[in-house]
């Protein structure tokens, strides 16, 4: 097992290079010169000279790719070059409020898919199934910006159920108060289309000769599906949650920049709109990161979950 | 022991006396984008700038009421002394001003003076922090730039050298001497980038830049209560600060009922005061109209939905929400790269071809399809609300497409095979218009695309990124596009300055050389605003319209929306907040914690 990890973790080093080097020439290539915005309205060609020399980007290339390498290493990405605000203070305080809505939706929208896959799964065909499987296409073909257009406008402006946005200063108030509205939104998003690939995946299982040897020896329909179906379809869906999670944080944007949650994907908007290259690099860095090592923790998760998984 | 006590009685009602600030009135508000931070050399954004309006003082600011605006004291005693043909200023800076308690003072009262603004000055030119705003003294003060100089040299700015224009004969007086005569210094006296700074508070909070962007310690009428970076800002009131009594005249019918309701206050009134970051449309509007906001700018996108032409639709009006509307100080201008081959130079036929551009494009169609009706057509090149501005001036410069077209027959640009014109010569031409890849950008593309088409003259869209699109213009290297000005300071000189031919490569985006434009300017430079000066703009507002540099276009609207319990409430067209002006009446079971907002609650 720690054999597989090292291989796995030193597996990482020629993707974690592909994704600086990407990033880098991205970023240099269409992210313009800061200096022209940083030096003011009225400013002269030593002055921009001036702050090119200060942000380091008059060095050549690679001088540049070298910082940036150490920065990796070192995990010290600077501070924001509109801000001066440390890149890690920015990471740590944006992280919190990102998770608050994420951690809950995460379990939610799983705990339920796998409830509502499992049950449609199981009176496969029927006006029930059909049913459910319109509203999931009709509910996933619809963006995520109408949800929270509809669900802002209504729920919270109409109906006084919940505030319009904001974040407050306790962990109690902002998971029941702010964070409520996002993540119903972020429910009704997810469960859709997870809902018909858990189906899929449950219906695999079902046909299988296992189930129909286990229905002949008499074992309850409630165990064949909460045991046997659940745990042998629980690789595919471990491996889609895991490949899902890092996304996520990101993918929040809209739903934190509409409901002013101070979270990493409203961050990144910001960054970009700034062209505020350190901000950029780290969570770049970071969430390339992040999708290996949960690539590498479903992989640990199959073994848990399948003893009959083997590592090489 | 009496002795002591006695102080001490007299010390807490001078606190009492000067600490109007009722804490349970609070004034919620809304940014559309993040600040960036609080250092008044260090930000160039609205919204820091904003909030440092409240946290420091600069020696002058503008009078709440007067229109155009008006300078008036702050921390200066009066306004400054002025000699020497407008080369030598003198402030004196008001006795008994303390900066709030903070660790970098070491326990002792800190009080004001007038080192602090000249230490204030030098930070802006100082290499090290590149202050967007060094060109507010560069080449400005004696003795100054020879010390910038010197700090490029050895890496370290001198803040202790003697600089022969920026002097403190004594403890309260600033004397600033100019190298050339200079009547706007006192509006520059007045922009929060020269705000009083402590000298100790820099160098223990500096950063690497030497910017002390998160700790901001000033003599304003609020302190920084609560920082969550690009979420929310809260502040409270300065529990030292000396406060005044709201006394300001009346300039209309509108002023006359907040003077009656306002005079004799002691200000500030406003205990609290809560700035979220939304930075979307819907998120902003839902939430004022869910009372959870006392404040509003209505950014133009959003005027559809609360406005009907400029004023309020029944429903708002029904709920006792009030509009304060003015002009922006602000032109819009499309300008032409007059270094250019093909749209540039001077001769007769290529002003004919921007001018004819000029007339393709029409600015009414702007104002009701981009602007959404929330902008008016620019007249001058000085916008209302500056000094300068003649409200009267009608420039000739109009739509007429059809006009348009018979001057470029006249000069030569025939038609080819394909229906575009061709330059006099017999060469095909096309004009490139940059613009942002964002909603606006794409709007304006469309419409000088009509336009241009509508005259024969083939145009591609140059695209880039806003950084880009800088760099570019400043190396003269853009052939047109669409650019604004908004006022640093309430003077035409800030808008005249654009056409200069001295500022190529800095805010002279057309990269414009008219030698008959820059006498008049340098003429215009040397006088204090007066009838002589005005005469001289409208020469030169003549020559832009014979030369053609620029087509004017929009001024926009600027829209505040204010709940009916907002008092004294009138939109500044310089001052950034009038927090500190206004009263709101106190909340009544307002759950703030939760952010519901006063009609949940109610």
């Amino acid at each position: 097992m720690s054999a597989y990890i090292i291989r796995r973790l030193w597996q990482m080093l020629p993707t974690m290079l592909g994704v600086v080097l990407l990033v880098f020439f991205i970023f240099n290539w269409v992210g313009g010169d800061p200096a022209y915005v940083l030096a003011g309205k009225i400013s002269n060609q030593e002055q921009i000279d001036n702050i090119r020399r200060q942000l380091g980007v008059d060095q050549p290339y690679w001088v540049q790719l070298g910082i940036f390498l150490k920065q990796i290493v070192t995990a010290d990405f600077g501070a924001s070059w509109s801000t001066n605000e440390r890149v890690s203070h920015i990471l740590l305080t944006r992280l919190g409020p990102s998770l608050t809505v994420l951690v809950p939706l995460t379990i939610l929208a799983t705990l339920i898919s796998i409830g509502l896959a499992l049950a449609v799964a199981y009176v496969r065909g029927s006006f029930t199934d059909r049913m459910v499987m319109i509203v999931c296409t009709v509910g996933l073909s619809i963006s995520i910006l109408v949800y929270i257009i509809v669900f802002q406008y209504v729920f919270a402006y109409k109906l006084g159920w919940f505030p319009v946005q904001g974040w407050g200063d306790s962990f109690i108030q902002n998971l029941f108060v702010y964070a409520s509205l996002p993540i119903l939104i972020g429910l009704v998003v997810s469960i859709a289309p997870n809902l018909r690939l858990y189906r899929t995946f449950f219906l695999d299982e079902i046909n299988q000769d296992y189930v129909r040897t286990a229905r002949a020896k008499g074992v309850s329909e409630n165990r064949i599906m909460w045991i046997h179906v659940l745990r042998n379809a629980s690789i595919p869906i471990i491996t889609f949650l895991m490949a899902e999670l890092p996304g996520l944080l990101l993918g929040s944007f809209l739903i934190e920049r509409f409901f002013s949650i101070p979270g990493i994907g409203r961050e990144v908007i910001l960054a970009v709109e700034r062209s505020d290259f350190p901000v950029i690099k780290a969570i770049t860095v970071y969430v390339a990161f992040a999708t290996i090592a949960t690539n590498l923790l479903a992989d640990l998760t199959y073994k848990a979950v399948d003893p009959r998984v083997q590592l090489k | 022991m009496r002795r002591a006590f006695v102080i001490l009685i007299v010390a807490f009602v001078a606190t009492v006396s000067a600490h109007a600030a009722d804490p349970n009135k609070v004034l919620r508000t809304v940014f559309p984008v993040a600040e960036t931070g609080f250092d008044p050399a260090g930000v160039q954004d609205l919204y820091s700038a904003t909030i440092e309006q409240m946290l420091f003082e600069t020696l002058l600011t503008y009078d709440y009421l007067a229109r155009p605006a008006k300078l008036v004291p702050l921390t200066a005693e009066a306004l400054p002394e002025v000699s020497d043909n407008g080369k030598t200023y003198t402030v004196r800076v008001k006795k008994g001003i303390y900066f709030i308690d903070d660790p970098a003072f070491k326990g002792k009262k800190r009080e004001l003076v007038a080192a602090d603004y000249a230490y204030a000055l030098k930070r802006l030119i100082d290499p090290k922090i590149r202050s967007p705003w060094a060109w507010l003294v560069e080449g400005k003060i004696v003795g100054l730039d020879e010390l910038a100089e010197a700090a490029k040299k050895s890496g370290q700015f001198d803040y202790d050298a003697p600089v022969e224009g920026l002097t403190t004969p004594d403890r309260y007086t600033l004397q600033i001497k100019l190298r050339e005569s200079d009547y706007n210094l006192p509006y520059i006296l007045a922009h929060e980038p020269t705000s009083a700074v402590a000298r100790e508070v820099i160098d223990t909070y500096r950063d690497v830049a030497g910017r002390a962007m998160s700790n901001p310690v000033g003599t304003g009428p609020y302190v920084l209560k609560q920082w969550v970076r690009s979420s929310k800002i809260v502040l409270e009131a300065n529990p030292a600060y000396r406060g005044f009594t709201w006394d300001f005249a009346p300039g209309d019918a509108e002023d006359a009922s907040i003077v009656a309701t306002m005079k004799g206050k002691k200000m500030p009134q406003i205990g609290r005061i809560e700035v979220s970051i939304m930075e979307e449309d819907q998120a902003r509007l839902l939430a004022f109209q869910n009372d959870e906001l006392d404040l509003m700018n209505l950014e133009g996108p959003l005027a559809p939905n609360v406005l009907d032409g400029d004023k309020l639709k029944p429903e708002f009006v029904k709920k006792g929400i009030k509009l304060s509307r003015i002009v922006d100080p602000s032109i819009g201008y499309v300008y032409w790269n007059l270094q250019d081959p093909i749209v540039g130079g001077l001769s007769k036929e290529k002003i004919a071809l921007r001018r004819a551009m000029a007339m393709a494009y029409d600015v009414d169609e702007e104002i009701r399809v981009v602007r959404n009706g929330q902008a008016e057509e620019v007249q001058y090149p000085v916008p209302p609300g500056v000094v300068g501005h003649d409200s009267h001036y009608r420039s000739p410069v109009r739509y007429d497409p059809v006009l348009a077209n018979k001057l470029l027959d006249w000069f030569g640009y025939k038609r080819g095979a394909d229906g575009y014109r061709n330059l006099p010569d017999g060469k095909p031409f096309t004009i490139r218009y940059a613009s942002r890849p964002d909603s606006l950008g794409r709007q304006q593309d469309e419409l000088w695309k009509k336009a241009l088409d509508g005259i024969g003259i083939r145009m591609q869209v140059q695209k880039d990124r806003f950084p880009e699109l800088l760099k570019l213009e400043r190396q003269c290297k853009l052939m047109m596009r669409t650019a604004s000005w908004i006022a640093d300071y309430p003077d035409g000189d800030n808008f005249m300055q654009l056409l200069y031919s001295k500022y190529i490569g800095q805010n002279n985006n057309g990269c414009a050389k008219i030698p008959e434009y820059d006498a008049l300017y340098e003429k215009a430079m040397k006088l204090p605003a007066g009838p002589e000066r005005d005469r001289l703009y409208h020469d030169m507002a003549r020559i832009i319209e014979v030369y053609a540099p620029w087509r004017l276009d929009t001024s926009t609207y600027r829209n505040m929306l204010i709940q009916p319990r907002v008092v004294g409430f009138r939109k500044h067209p310089i001052l950034h907040a009038e927090w500190a002006y206004i009263d709101i009446a106190p909340a009544n079971g307002n759950d703030v914690a939760t952010g519901l907002g006063r009609r949940a609650a109610n």
